[in-house]
């Protein structure tokens, strides 16, 4: 085997990982009878560290509702978020009268505010169901019969005590649960199934300080999202169900989150 | 919703992270991702599903950014900012980055375009040699003077923003 000359060109290759394996040895031992062009890998090593630490939080930042609509075509947000607050502010309003859940007294503040947080968990969760619910076989990473590790896996990541909610008296079975990105945190989401097919979806998150509730629909005829936001966490149920059932099948998975989260 | 969108929406903090290293100000740097993601509906269906999204978009990003780079000089902007008017710019409220942080994303801004896509394609994004220069539409050897002369110039560029911060403390 002939031993090649190396040339700075190779500290490029051998830091892009360019350099071909059996050259490797010969090119460290070049490297390390020359101080000048040590001293210059060096250098380049340290600088991809800086450069990628520099934009390492652009990962971690939440994807802007703009670049989500500019992708799912939901172009009519706006108007149709309005709308559909203004409806669901009054039906948020009977679910928690009809719930009787006393000491919950955010009052209808979600009504009317621009983009919140309360907004953006609304997005996320719909964004989700929309990708998973329409997922025949890989809809869940969990399935519902590993229920217990599914609530202990989904309750470590996402720093709350989750205890899937018990919707058979609505009609719906649990399928089962995964972990998903949520802002700068994460989120769980359980996804259940009634008789005839039709699937909504729980999305829960660690991450608010707000509080506030509503109703939420990112597309004309889109899934609904119905929310609730408090100090710690914020929980929204999304589905295509006529208003009256998703608000019921909503009240029901509400008080059993909170029931759970204070077990 | 489909399996495509599905796929694109993954890549959405990658595109952002290439057009944030391409673009210091954050609002043009989605607006060339928004660019993106529209061009890529568009064409949606010359991408194979199974085939990785990652290659498809980011070459309809480099597309789009050299494109809006031509219109920039052809307008007679400068192209490139000198560092102290990199530095000059305040940075986004809400974006908190240390000193070595803003040094080196002021000195890639510095460097031409051509030499920073090609170098935070392979340094921060990790594409191979290959398929930077497939997506960049050059040749290897291209491709490869790009990324040595790029880095040796934000060496230099690094090099002479903590001279002057040793000067500037030096003064007080």
């Amino acid at each position: 085997m002939t031993r090649r000359d190396f040339s700075e060109r190779d500290i490029h290759m051998a830091l892009d990982g360019e350099l071909p394996g059996e050259e490797r040895m010969a090119y460290d031992s070049w490297l390390e009878t020359n101080p000048e062009m040590k001293a210059r890998s060096v250098r380049y090593i340290a600088d991809r560290a800086a450069l990628r630490a520099a934009f390492a939080g652009v990962m971690d930042e939440p994807v802007p509702a703009r670049l989500r609509q500019a992708l799912l075509g939901e172009a009519t947000v706006k108007a149709a978020a309005w709308r559909s607050r203004w409806w669901l502010s009054a039906a948020a309003a009977v679910v928690l009268v009809a719930g009787g859940l006393a000491g919950y007294v955010a009052g209808i503040d979600g009504v009317g505010r621009g983009d919140g947080a309360d907004d953006q968990l609304a997005e996320q969760a719909i964004a989700a169901h929309v990708i998973y619910a329409a997922e025949k076989r890989h809809a869940v990473e969990v399935p519902a019969s590993d229920k217990d590790h599914l609530q202990t896996w989904l309750s470590n990541r996402v720093g709350l005590k989750l205890v899937a909610p018990d919707l058979a008296a609505e009609g719906f079975q649990l399928v089962g649960g995964r972990l998903l990105p949520a802002g700068h945190g994460k989120a769980a989401m359980l996804l259940y199934e009634d008789a005839k097919g039709e699937r909504i979806s729980l999305f829960v998150t660690a991450e608010s300080a707000d509080k506030a509730k509503g109703t939420y629909m990112a597309e004309k005829d889109g899934p609904e999202a119905v929310y609730w936001l408090d100090k710690g966490y914020g929980c929204a149920v999304v589905g295509s169900l006529p208003r009256e059932r998703l608000a019921a099948v909503a009240k029901s998975a509400y008080g059993q989150l909170l029931a759970g989260l204070a077990s | 919703m489909n399996e495509k969108k599905a796929a694109i929406l993954g890549e959405i903090p990658r595109l952002r992270r290439y057009a944030r290293s391409l673009l210091r100000d954050r609002d043009s740097a989605d607006d060339l991702v928004q660019d993106c993601l529209e061009r890529a509906l568009v064409r949606l269906d010359n991408w194979q599903t199974g085939e990785s999204p990652r290659r498809w978009l980011f070459t309809i990003m480099h597309h789009l950014f050299i494109d809006q780079m031509r219109k920039v000089n052809r307008r007679g902007e400068a192209q490139m900012l000198p560092l102290e008017a990199g530095e000059a710019q305040a940075a986004p409220a809400e974006q908190v980055e240390s000193i070595a942080s803003r040094e080196i994303i002021d000195a890639l801004q510095a460097i031409s375009p051509d030499r920073r896509a090609a170098l935070v394609m392979v340094a921060i994004e990790g594409f191979s040699y290959a398929e930077a220069a497939n997506i960049l539409g050059v040749p290897a050897g291209t491709l490869m003077s790009r990324i040595a002369r790029g880095r040796e110039e934000l060496r230099s560029l690094l090099d002479d923003s903590a001279r002057r911060r040793s000067i500037r403390v030096v003064e007080k």
